[in-house]
């Protein structure tokens, strides 16, 4: 499986959001479902997805669908040459 | 010498003239001695301990910088943190434990022969512990370099200005500024000038002419009903205002060093849930929990069930914290509680929000979750302030009899007030909402105030000062001055 199907499919595992529910517009706070203790797992299915560890300070600029695709970027994950 | 007091405001105008006579790279000095010496006048005996907690610490940040692997860093660092802990353990809650391990084994007729022992409270282990761990913390995670200069890193751990009652800081945000040189300027004295007197009002008019009331009902043998309720929410007013004086002082007095310290309230009675009102209460302290508690406890959780265990988790954490005492375990498992019960049932409540068309009125619908959050914040003060778990539980059960809410019941209750005492306790209650109305409105009240002709600017710092001078009550020390 992609990089990219597997940080969708964390979205989806976590926050329990249908295929169609997920989107490049998605932002914390914005839905029901990513709350702050929402993010809490996010993050964490994210970690354990990924294998990276995302460090408090950074789980603040994970605020929104894209953020979260550079931020884990920066710790490694490739989402474009894969 | 405590803040409010003519000798503080004598000694820190001497601190401040020296500070900016002297070259830059001898105001550590300074700072070190002046912060030494305001620590002894308040609790000279414990000097020595929070030597030897800036010693330890100063020389274990180094270590565990030194280490090579990730893992030994970790082992490191929880060395440090277990020592840092002893101290505040052992000061703080040695007798807590003990007690109740007295209580259990003679409820359980065992035998326990450890008897009670006099062991006073350094003042402000609890704060500058918080700031030793985080710092240790922080290392061993590579965000914050471990600081060489002795002088500097002693100041972080002692700054006078925070050092009894907070803000709790992160060495990362202190102690760079420490090593700039600060010059003389007119934005930071006056505007540090206005935060000192502002916590003077707030102290003098507010919390300490409330404290004496709110006591006379709390050590009461037998109280009202209604005299509970209006008590304690007299008591989150005092508290509130006591508090806050505390950091305005504290921001204000470093700000005159060129020191900016970490804002710690953001009108907390004005929040619209239990979530929103620890983002506005105690800052700094609410960023620590989330960041070296609640964060580290949430890793690898996926279900909300588990993060609702380290929500309630991290507010017993905050509850003992803030005093070794049952009633304070209570205070925080009554605030964790409210956390997740209100995070569980948001949809729902959301979904009845829009069942009564309360949604279409929001400014309503905002009101009544500032009220409701309000009277939930005070209900857990009750914990607060009783002094004992028998007694907490006497004045909750008060404070939710309908009864006691009684409007005829409410207005009786006055009576505690003297009339001329209500009067002014009323005035300047106004006066600081108009204050916070202000604040809403604008973001920064004293930056409206500058904008106003000079007239009226120079009327409201004359009424400020002439209102302390006149009315100020003092005497009362700082409820957070004693954890």
């Amino acid at each position: 499986m992609k990089n990219i199907e597997k940080y969708r499919n964390a979205f989806m595992d976590a926050l329990e959001l249908e295929e169609e529910d997920v989107s490049e517009e998605l932002a914390l706070g914005e839905t029901r479902e990513w709350d702050s203790l929402g993010h809490m797992i996010l993050i964490s299915t994210m970690e354990d997805v990924f294998d990276v560890s995302i460090d408090a300070e950074w789980m603040t600029e994970f605020d929104s669908y894209k953020a979260g695709k550079e931020l884990l970027n920066r710790l490694g994950v490739d989402f474009v040459n894969e | 010498m405590t803040f409010i007091s003519i000798e503080f405001l004598l000694f820190f105008a001497g601190i401040v003239f020296t500070y900016y006579l002297i070259p830059h790279k001898w105001r550590w000095i300074l700072l070190l001695a002046a912060s030494y010496s305001f620590y002894a006048t308040l609790s000279g005996y414990f000097v020595l301990l929070l030597l030897t907690s800036t010693v330890f610490t100063y020389f274990t940040g180094i270590l565990i910088e030194k280490q090579d692997t990730k893992q030994q860093k970790k082992r490191a660092m929880l060395v440090g943190i277990c020592v840092l802990l002893f101290f505040l353990g052992w000061f703080k809650y040695f007798n807590f434990v003990n007690d109740s391990i007295r209580a259990i084994s003679t409820y359980m007729n065992w035998n326990y022969a450890i008897p009670y022992q006099e062991i006073i409270l350094p003042l402000a282990i609890s704060f500058y512990t918080f700031q030793a761990v985080s710092y240790l913390v922080d290392i061993s995670r590579g965000k914050q370099k471990a600081e060489r200069h002795y002088g500097y890193f002693s100041i972080y751990f002692a700054f006078f200005p925070q050092l009894v009652a907070g803000p709790i800081e992160r060495a990362k945000k202190l102690l760079p500024q420490f090593k700039v040189e600060q010059t003389l300027n007119y934005d930071n004295i006056s505007y540090g000038m206005k935060r000192i007197a502002w916590g003077f009002f707030k102290k003098t008019l507010i919390a300490d002419r409330l404290a004496p009331i709110v006591a006379s009902v709390y050590d009461s043998p037998d109280p009202t009903g209604s005299q509970i309720v209006l008590a304690t929410i007299l008591f989150s007013v005092q508290l509130y205002a006591d508090f806050s004086a505390l950091s305005d002082i504290a921001i204000g007095c470093a700000r005159m060093l060129g020191i900016k310290l970490t804002e710690n309230f953001k009108q907390p009675h004005f929040a619209t849930s239990i979530g929103d009102f620890w983002n506005r209460w105690h800052i700094t302290l609410s960023t620590w929990l989330r960041d070296y508690i609640f964060m580290p406890l949430c890793k690898g959780k996926k279900k909300r069930s588990e993060i609702y265990v380290a929500i309630i988790i991290t507010f017993l954490i905050s509850g003992i914290w803030h005093g070794a005492a049952w009633t304070f375990v209570l205070w925080g498992l009554i605030h964790g509680f409210y956390r997740a019960f209100g995070d569980h049932t948001k949809h729902f409540r959301g979904k009845m929000a829009t069942f009564i068309h309360l949604d279409q009125v929001p400014s309503l619908h905002k009101w009544l979750q500032i009220a409701t959050t309000f009277l939930l914040v005070c209900f857990s003060r009750v914990f607060f302030r009783s002094d004992s778990v028998t007694a907490a539980f006497e004045n909750a059960q008060h404070f939710l009899s309908p009864s006691s809410w009684n409007p005829s019941g409410i207005i009786g209750a006055f009576e505690m007030f003297s009339l001329l005492d209500l009067v002014i306790f009323s005035f300047f209650f106004i006066v600081m909402q108009l204050f916070h109305y202000i604040e809403r409105k604008n973001t920064s009240t004293w930056n409206w105030l500058s904008q106003r002709p000079a007239v009226a600017r120079f009327a409201v710092y004359v009424l400020i000062v002439v209102s302390v001078l006149v009315f100020g009550a003092t005497g009362q020390g700082f409820v957070y001055g004693g954890f």
